[in-house]
C-alpha cells in the first residue's frame, strides 16, 4: 500500500496546451454547440441552421488539420497525444469521410427520425474520438479515443430508430464492437503487464530489450490487440458483423464506417504497430499477413452472391482492408506511401456508390441489385458515377484505384511478400466477379440481361422498383453532385495521381520516423 | 500474495464473460457478460500496476469503468428502443439481416 501511495504521491497533472489542441477543442465545442442550436430553434433550425453548425465545425477542424500538416511534431498533454503529419493526414481523411456523411443525410428521413442535433453531434463525436485516436501515444488514451469513436457509431446504425433493421444493425454493432474493445483492453493490459508502461515510446524500448524478446505474456498481449482491431476494421475471419449492419445501417452512416472506422484502425496499426511494437515486428509481422490473404479472400468471395449492394460494398469493403493491411505488412517507406495513396484513393471510389444507393433508397427502390436495372438509359447521372466508381474498385487502369493497388503491390514485393502481392492480383480477379455485375445490371438491356443471368422469371420491370430514376436525380441534386465528384476523383487521380501522391509522401516520410 | 492468482483470476473471468456471450441470447445477459470481460481486463490492469509499483495501471482501470458505463447505457437504450418496437429480446429470433440463402 505504502508504495501505491508514494506512486500516486508522483503522479502529476499534465499541463494542457491548448493551442495545440485547438482542432481536437473545435470539434468537441462543435458536438455540444450543434445538439444546443438544434434544441433553441424550431423547425427551421432542426432543418438548416444544425447542419450547418456541424459543417462548419467539420470545415473548420479540417482546416485547423490541413494548416498543421508540415509543421514540427509536437508532443502535447504530458506525452498523452503526439500532433504529427500522420495525425494530420488522417484527421483529414475523417472530416472528409464525415462531410461526406453530412451531404448524404442533408434531407434524409434518418434526420428526421433521429433529431438533427443528435446526428450531427455524434457525428462529430465520432470523429473527434478518431481525431484522438490517431494521436494518441498513450495506451489509456488509445483507449479511450477507440471508444470515443465506437459508442456513438452505435446509436448512429440505430438511428432510423422505427426500422427494426436499423436497430438489429445498432444491437449486433454493439454487441461485436463492445466484444472486439474487451479483447483488445485485455490485449493493452497483458501489453501494460509484460512493459510496466503505457506510453509508447517506453513500451518500444522494453520491447526492445532480449527480455522481453519471447515474453509469451507479451506476445498474448500483441494478439490479442490485433483481434481487438481487426473486429473494428472488420478483418476476416472477424468480419461477420459488416455486412448486416451496413445493410441495416442507415446509408449514410454505413458510407462514413465503410471508410472512417477502416482508416482509424489502419492508423492505429501504422502507429501502435510500427512505434510502440516496431521491435517486435517479426511476431505480428506474420499475423498480418495471414489476416491480409484470409480477408482478401473471404470478402471477395463472399461479395460475389449478394443481392443487397450495401452487402455487397461490405464485403468489397472487408476486401479492400485486406489490400491495405500488405502496405502495414511491407512496413517499409514504400508501404505507408501506398497506403496513404490508397486510402485517399478508396475515400472517392467508396462514397460514390453509397450517394448512388442513397438516391435509390430515397425513392423506394431499395438498395438492391435490381434498382440499378435501366438506371444506364434512364439516369445517366447516376449511372456513370457509379460505373466509374465500382471499376475503380475493381481496379480498372486509368482509375485511382489502380494506381494505388500498384502502389500496394509493389510494396508488398519490395518488402519481400511477393506472395501477398499475388494474392492482392488473385483477389482483384475474382472481385471483378461483382463489380461487373453491377455494370451489367446499369447497362444491359432487359432483354440481354435475363438471357445472361436467366432470371427474367423473378426480376420485376424497372417501374415496379419505385420511382423513375431521373425524377429522383432531378430531385436530390446534392446526391448526384457528391456521386459525381467521387468518381471524377476516382478518375482524375487515375490519371493524374501528382497531388496525391505528394500528400502520401508527406505522410510516408512522417510514418518513416515512427519506424525505428 | 503471488500475482500469478490475480491474473488467473481475470482470465477466469474473462472466459466467462467470453463464453457467456457465446452461449447467451438475451441481450441483456450478453451486456452482463461484455462487463464480466471489461472488469476482467480493469483486475489483471490492477493487479499489473501493483505488480509494477506505479499508477498507470490504476489511472487505465478508472478510465475503462467510465468507458464501460457509456456502453452499457446505449446497450439498454438500443433493448428500449427495440422493446417499443416489439422486437423479440431474443438474439436468436433478430435475424432480418442476413446472408442471402439459396
Amino acid at each position: 500500500m505504502t508504495t501505491l501511495l508514494a506512486a500516486a504521491g508522483q503522479v502529476h497533472g499534465p499541463s494542457v496546451e491548448y493551442g495545440s489542441l485547438l482542432p481536437i477543442l473545435i470539434l468537441a465545442g462543435g458536438a455540444i454547440v450543434t445538439i444546443f442550436v438544434s434544441l433553441i430553434g424550431g423547425r427551421a433550425a432542426q432543418r438548416l441552421l444544425t447542419p450547418i453548425t456541424a459543417i462548419v465545425t467539420l470545415v473548420s477542424a479540417g482546416v485547423v488539420f490541413a494548416v498543421r500538416i508540415g509543421e514540427p511534431d509536437i508532443s502535447i498533454l504530458g506525452g498523452a497525444l503526439a500532433l504529427d503529419d500522420v495525425s494530420a493526414i488522417f484527421d483529414l481523411l475523417f472530416v472528409s469521410a464525415a462531410l461526406c456523411a453530412s451531404v448524404l443525410v442533408w434531407r434524409s428521413d434518418t434526420l428526421r427520425e433521429a433529431g438533427a442535433g443528435e446526428f450531427f453531434s455524434l457525428l462529430i463525436t465520432t470523429v473527434l474520438g478518431m481525431a484522438i485516436l490517431v494521436s494518441a501515444t498513450n495506451l489509456v488514451t488509445f483507449f479511450l479515443g477507440f471508444e470515443l469513436f465506437s459508442i456513438p457509431l452505435y446509436v448512429l446504425c440505430a438511428a432510423d430508430l422505427r426500422r427494426n433493421t436499423s436497430l438489429e444493425a445498432g444491437l449486433k454493432y454493439l454487441l461485436i464492437g463492445s466484444l472486439g474493445s474487451a479483447v483488445l483492453l485485455y490485449g493493452l493490459s497483458m501489453i501494460y503487464g509484460a512493459t510496466g508502461h503505457t506510453d509508447y515510446a517506453s513500451i518500444a524500448r522494453a520491447v526492445s530489450l532480449p527480455a522481453l524478446r519471447d515474453d509469451p505474456l507479451l506476445l498474448a498481449g500483441v494478439a490479442l490487440t490485433l483481434a481487438g482491431l481487426a473486429f473494428k476494421a472488420s478483418v476476416a475471419p472477424f468480419h461477420q458483423w459488416t455486412p448486416d449492419v451496413y445493410q441495416g445501417a442507415p446509408t449514410p452512416v454505413a458510407a462514413f464506417m465503410a471508410v472512417a472506422t477502416k482508416f482509424a484502425v489502419i492508423a492505429v496499426l501504422l502507429r501502435v504497430g510500427m512505434q510502440a511494437l516496431g521491435p517486435a515486428r517479426e511476431h505480428w509481422e506474420v499475423m498480418v499477413a495471414m489476416l491480409a490473404t484470409v480477408t482478401i479472400f473471404v470478402g471477395n468471395i463472399g461479395a460475389l452472391r449478394q443481392e443487397s449492394l450495401k452487402r455487397m460494398l461490405a464485403y468489397s469493403g472487408v476486401a479492400q482492408v485486406g489490400y491495405v493491411l500488405a502496405g502495414i505488412v511491407a512496413g517499409t517507406w514504400l508501404g505507408v506511401y501506398a497506403i496513404g495513396f490508397y486510402l485517399f484513393a478508396y475515400l472517392a471510389m467508396n462514397i460514390g456508390p453509397f450517394a448512388v444507393i442513397a438516391t435509390r433508397e430515397r425513392s423506394g427502390a431499395g438498395d438492391g441489385m435490381r434498382g440499378m436495372r435501366n438506371l444506364g438509359r434512364e439516369a445517366p447521372w447516376l449511372a456513370w458515377p457509379m460505373t466509374i466508381c465500382m471499376l475503380a474498385l475493381a481496379g480498372l487502369p486509368v482509375t485511382a484505384g489502380f494506381v494505388g493497388k500498384l502502389l500496394l503491390m509493389q510494396a508488398a514485393i519490395d518488402g519481400h511478400y511477393a506472395w501477398l502481392a499475388v494474392m492482392i492480383a488473385l483477389g482483384s480477379a475474382i472481385s471483378l466477379g461483382y463489380y461487373l455485375r453491377v455494370v451489367a445490371a446499369i447497362w444491359m438491356p432487359s432483354a440481354v440481361r435475363d438471357e445472361v443471368f436467366g432470371d427474367g422469371t423473378r426480376s420485376g420491370t424497372s417501374a415496379l422498383a419505385g420511382a423513375a430514376p431521373e425524377a429522383d436525380a432531378a430531385r436530390h441534386p446534392e446526391l448526384v453532385a457528391l456521386a459525381v465528384t467521387a468518381a471524377a476523383a476516382s478518375v482524375l487521380f487515375g490519371f493524374y495521381p501528382r497531388p496525391l501522391l505528394e500528400l502520401a509522401r508527406i505522410l510516408a516520410y512522417a510514418g518513416g520516423q515512427l519506424i525505428f | 500474495m503471488n500475482i500469478a492468482w490475480y491474473i488467473g483470476l481475470s482470465a477466469v473471468i474473462f472466459c466467462i464473460g467470453a463464453s457467456g456471450l457465446i452461449a447467451r441470447r438475451s441481450p441483456l445477459v450478453m451486456l452482463l457478460c461484455l462487463e464480466l470481460m471489461l472488469n476482467a481486463a480493469n483486475l489483471s490492469l490492477i493487479a499489473f500496476a501493483r505488480m509494477h509499483g506505479n499508477a498507470d495501471g490504476q489511472i487505465f482501470a478508472l478510465v475503462v469503468m467510465v468507458v464501460a458505463a457509456c456502453e452499457v447505457v446505449v446497450g439498454l437504450g438500443l433493448i428500449v428502443a427495440m422493446y417499443r418496437n416489439r422486437m423479440p429480446i431474443d438474439i436468436d429470433r433478430i435475424s432480418e439481416l442476413r446472408d442471402p440463402r439459396d
